[in-house]
């Protein structure tokens, strides 16, 4: 970084755009940012490869996870879940269990009357310093019910679709004569039913906490996503001890993952506080696996039926569809996101509906809705593509306007080899391959939108402080799920310093801090990035008034270059310049400023990933061969974490896309895959080489132009995947997982096997 | 799990003293065994390590005639890597322990503890299901309900499928095991370790309470046989077969001599199907012959409502396996 400008409230004009389509921008920054940063913007550490600040501590397992937290004396909790997916408990007995041996409370969470809703539905809790003693105590609670008949298959709800046994939606449509006039003018036509199943969260660290009461205080370490959300549910469940926001301090220093499944403390949450309050001891109460798989959420499942037309010059002229969701037991939460970017001038219509089942209900899971609503877009259209004999990375460049995506078409296809990698005669093994395996590749976009926000009602923040030592800390309180915020924030404080990143600690996970977002809709960085780097640049300005003080020179002509300060060829190093501070260290806050007005390049994000697979048409087994991401998330701050956000994105879509369905006994409502030995999560060696291509884009809209990158690749890998295997096999297997069985059928179906 | 004494015998005696207790139960690597003791549905008073005669019954020793014999806790790892199972004609022992879970169970999974895994059927790994063979139930819950990983054949009243992928590869390499109960040993064929009729009543081995196999013999293999192991699943890591086979043929003058036959994982116990096997016989290699084995090998499938590709998916196995070993 160079000169300390002063803050230029009010409009400034931003290069803005990608590599190829820069443009100048007016923007409106608020009084007291920092000045933004642009296309011209030269930089030391942003977008360079700096390793995840806190991998070596994860690696080692010295990071303190809340699995990991413990006392002496410490109580472990554990949850009686209810056997029935549905009806009325009738009874419960919880005198016994108090007298077993160790154990220190037993809570109802449920009163005599509330309706159970699922397999796994919260009935009471207990406390013992083994989890061994707990299990035996919650087996001595007597809990009756009153069952009544349930429902766990969407499909086979009342008011749920029907298809047929080819798996066809039969329901016909609505009458539209507009849409009937749009499909019959349109020279090729197709219709289609597109199924997903339900997908866990499979977070390796599972929901729950460590509660322990101070005094009148609350202090918890959370397994969570939403550090300031968890808390205050926590006070609220709490007021009838008269606990409120301001005596329960939260830590998720570090988060085992959460893939929206984290928001809410959950049940988990409140017994553990209610636990550790009855008790006056610390208690921990970390779900099992089969709780974590059958009682903390899930990505739906989904029906899509779709029709749709295209002119003979290959532009969508109607788009017609109409989705499901199989969700839980309050039918919610089952929408599916459609890929709007192909659909400028067709006549459009959609219809959802949710379903619910006696089951648990859905949570947001990375990027909600969407890889099941691309998936089945994106192989129709390769169908459709096939049936008016395009190429179908063609018909996507005719009919999709963004320009982020068609740099991305281009770079996308030459990188990867298109041409080269489509089979030409899908059903027939490609040139030089064993004719047992057919190959194939394919393609599929993804758009997510958000650039964050500055908190809404109240603005997130940031804290940087500088000693007199040297040492520099930037804190946010809100959580690094794992996906790299700290390290985002060791660089852009490091950047705007001027010293190394290793000299930067990154704090996060402390509800003590200043407040951040909920990692939610990938807004994390692109909300707090802004006002961490403010806090930086303040916290930079406070030093310079010490430096040109120090050396007798007017606080506007202090300059930072090469790691020094000062000006007129008078120069303190950092070190020297800290120095100056006493023991109170320099602590500057950077507010987190509403988006810009004007207007960004891009709303949001976009992504194109292509994906080759192998086909035993033996086995049916399908392997992933390779694949190709190119991902903008605005300005790249950490490159390497953020392609390792994209990298996991990409193999967790191999793994919704072949392996992960929760398999459910419909007679008793239970899930019977509810571990990771029959519930398949994608393994090393189902990992194909992997590229991730990262554009930056600097889009106007904050000081920093960084965008969200969590969710936005987990979009288009399932459709690209369908899409080879399409390719490949030359008949579209359109219901996920494509697992061994429903590559079997599809090749039967074609014949000549 | 519930509280237990654990025993660590000195010796082979002393651990079948402890075996012979009621409520007494064995454990090596205890990969299978745990699991099922923290679900609680074993609930052993105590379990007899038998890891403490690692010594004594990890080795895997050539015998003079050129056949094999291991020790019962010698490791999947061990039986991998081991430069005696590098001759073509224990491929298919080598390739089922290498193909065998993740390289950290391999690393402390045993071959007896392999062969005498209890069902992954999901109803009876549940305490939540009481199903006829856990003896908790009226019926077996997966004939009706969801079956997809279920048998194919061989089944009655329960359709389990045997977990065991080295058991395929030692059947077809007719071996043999010794056991010792009390302080009698013997030695006997290792398709008696398993029912004759599968029934749900039975266990999924015929070891009597307190006796424990010792030891697993390889028996000299004809001259110029090769042998191969192959098993189908819905991922390439960690997963188990969803069918196996494991074949032994000897080819000389370009004509089958001889040939065995085992498949895996589609019924409740390792399926040898020595018809299947005749048809090789006399025959030149040719992938429309394995086909026919394949398809008769096959042939006694009834498939449950779900698992119809279980069929089609072992047929193909059957054909691999049977490439692998002449190419």
């Amino acid at each position: 970084m160079s000169n300390v400008e002063q803050p230029r409230p009010g409009e400034v004009e931003l290069k803005v755009g990608f590599p190829g389509h820069y443009e100048t921008r007016k923007f409106q920054v608020p009084e007291g940012d920092a000045p933004p940063w642009d296309a011209n913007t030269k930089f030391t550490v942003v977008g360079s490869d700096e390793p995840r600040v806190d991998g070596v501590m994860k690696a080692s397992g010295r990071a303190k996870y809340s699995y990991d937290v413990t006392f002496k004396g410490i109580l472990y909790g554990m949850i009686l879940r209810s056997p029935v997916a549905r009806g009325k408990l009738t009874g419960l007995e919880l005198d016994e269990a108090r007298s077993m041996p160790g154990v220190a409370a037993v809570l109802a969470l449920k009163e005599l009357g509330n309706k159970v809703r699922f397999v796994g539905d919260e009935i009471a809790a207990v406390a013992a310093p083994t989890l061994d003693q707990c299990r035996d105590a919650i087996e001595k609670i007597r809990a009756t019910y009153e069952s009544e008949a349930h429902n766990v298959d969407f499909l086979s709800a009342e008011d749920g679709p029907l298809v047929d046994d080819s798996g066809e939606y039969t329901e016909p449509w609505a009458e539209d004569s507009g849409m009937e006039k749009a499909l019959a003018e349109s020279k090729v036509q197709l219709t289609g039913t597109y199924r997903t199943e339900v997908q866990t969260h499979s977070s390796l660290e599972t929901h729950g906490a460590v509660a322990k009461w101070n005094g009148a205080d609350l202090e918890l370490w959370a397994s969570t996503q939403a550090t300031f959300g968890v808390r205050g549910e926590i006070a609220q469940a709490m007021q009838a001890a008269k606990v409120k926001c301001d005596s329960v301090t939260l830590h998720a220093e570090f988060v085992g993952g959460g893939f929206g499944s984290k928001f809410s403390g959950g049940a988990e949450t409140r017994a553990v506080a209610l636990l550790a309050h009855a008790t006056q001891t610390p208690v921990k109460l970390m779900l099992d696996r089969f709780e974590e798989h059958t009682c903390t959420g899930n990505r739906p499942a989904s029906l899509m039926h779709i029709r749709a037309g295209l002119s003979a010059d290959g532009i969508l002229t109607a788009w017609d569809w109409r989705s499901f969701g199989g969700c839980g037991h309050n039918g919610g939460g089952g929408g599916v996101a459609m890929p709007n970017h192909f659909l400028n001038t067709a006549k459009k219509r959609t219809t959802h509906k949710d379903i619910a089942t006696d089951t648990d209900p859905a949570r947001p899971m990375r990027a909600p809705g969407h890889p099941q609503g691309f998936f089945g877009a994106e192989l129709f259209l390769d169908e459709l593509a096939a049936k008016a004999g395009i190429d179908p990375l063609e018909l996507r460049r005719k009919n999709d306007q963004q320009p982020i995506r068609q740099a991305q078409y281009t770079l996308g296809s030459e990188t990867f080899g298109w041409q080269a990698g489509r089979n030409p005669k899908p059903g027939s093994p490609m040139p030089g391959d064993d004719a047992r395996y057919l190959r194939g590749v394919g393609m599929a976009t993804a758009r997510w939108g958000t650039l964050g926000s500055h908190g809404g009602r109240t603005p997130h923040a940031a804290l940087c402080r500088i000693h007199q030592d040297g040492g520099v800390e930037t804190r946010n309180g809100a959580q690094d799920i794992g996906v790299g915020n700290k390290t985002m924030m060791a660089i852009l404080t490091a950047e705007e310093l001027g010293i190394p990143v290793a000299n930067v600690k990154a704090v996060m996970g402390h509800t003590s801090d200043p407040s951040g977002p909920a990692s939610g809709g990938s807004t994390t960085t692109p909300s707090i990035a802004p006002a961490v780097r403010l806090a930086a640049y303040q916290a930079k300005l406070e030093l310079g008034k010490l430096a040109a003080k120090h050396l007798d020179i007017s606080e506007d002509k202090i300059t930072w270059a090469g790691g020094k300060i000062g000006a007129d060829g008078k120069w303190l190093t950092f070190a020297e310049a800290c120095k100056l501070i006493g023991p109170n260290p320099i602590e500057a806050r950077g507010q987190r400023f509403p988006n810009y007005k004007g207007e960004p390049i891009e709303n949001g994000v976009c992504g194109v990933q292509f994906a080759e697979v192998l086909v035993d048409t033996w086995t049916g087994l399908v392997k992933v061969t390779r694949m190709l991401a190119l991902q903008d998330c605005g300005v790249v701050i950490a490159k390497k974490t953020a392609e390792s956000q994209v990298l996991g994105a990409m193999i967790q879509g191999i793994s919704y896309a072949l392996y992960e369905q929760r398999l459910m006994d419909k007679r008793s409502g239970r899930m019977l895959n509810g571990d990771f030995l029959r519930y398949k999560v994608i393994g090393s060696i189902d990992m194909p080489p992997m590229q991730a291509i990262l554009q930056t884009v600097f889009n106007g809209h904050s000081n920093t132009s960084a965008a969200g990158l969590g969710e936005p690749p987990s979009v288009a890998a399932p459709a690209a995947i369908a899409n080879a295997v399409f390719n490949a096999i030359g008949v579209a297997v359109r219901h996920l997982p494509i697992t061994p069985d429903k590559v079997l059928r599809a090749l039967n179906q074609r014949g000549g096997n | 799990m519930k509280p237990f004494t654990y025993i660590l015998p000195r010796s082979l005696p002393e651990a079948a003293t402890a075996a012979a207790r009621k409520g007494a139960q064995l454990k090596a690597a205890g990969i299978d065994l745990i699991d099922r003791m923290k679900e609680r549905i074993e609930t052993p008073s105590e379990v007899v390590n038998l890891l403490s005669l690692k010594g004594e019954l990890s080795y895997i020793k050539s015998e003079r005639d050129s056949g094999l014999r291991i020790g019962a806790l010698t490791t999947l790892n061990d039986l991998e890597l081991d430069a005696a199972l590098g001759a073509a004609q224990f491929g298919a022992l080598r390739e089922a322990a290498g193909r065998t879970a993740t390289p950290l169970v391999r690393n402390r999974a045993t071959i007896v503890g392999n062969l005498l895994q209890v069902t992954r059927c999901w109803y009876l790994r549940s305490a939540a299901f009481g199903c006829l063979h856990g003896k908790k139930g009226p019926a077996c819950l997966a004939m009706t309900g969801e079956n997809r990983y279920h048998s194919v054949m061989g089944y009655f009243d329960c359709v389990r499928v045997h977990p065991s992928n080295l058991a395929p590869a030692l059947l077809a390499l007719d071996a043999e095991f010794t056991s010792q109960l009390g302080d009698r040993q013997s030695r006997r064929k290792l398709s008696e370790l398993f029912p004759k009729e599968a029934r749900a009543m039975l266990a999924e081995h015929t070891l009597l309470p307190g006796e424990i196999v010792t030891a697993i013999h390889v028996p000299a293999q004809p001259a110029n046989a090769r042998s191969a192991y192959r098993e189908s699943r819905e991922k390439l890591s960690f997963d188990w077969a969803t069918t196996a086979c494991a074949a032994r043929i000897v080819v000389e003058g370009g004509k089958i001599r001889t040939a065995t036959l085992v498949l895996g994982a589609v019924a409740p116990v390792p399926m040898p199907m020595p018809e299947a096997a005749k048809l090789l016989i006399g025959e030149a290699p040719s992938d429309e012959l394995f086909q026919k084995v394949a398809n008769a090998a096959y042939q006694s499938a009834v498939p449950l409502s779900q698992n119809v590709y279980k069929v089609q998916v072992g047929k193909a196995v059957v054909r691999e396996t049977l490439h692998a070993i002449t190419r």
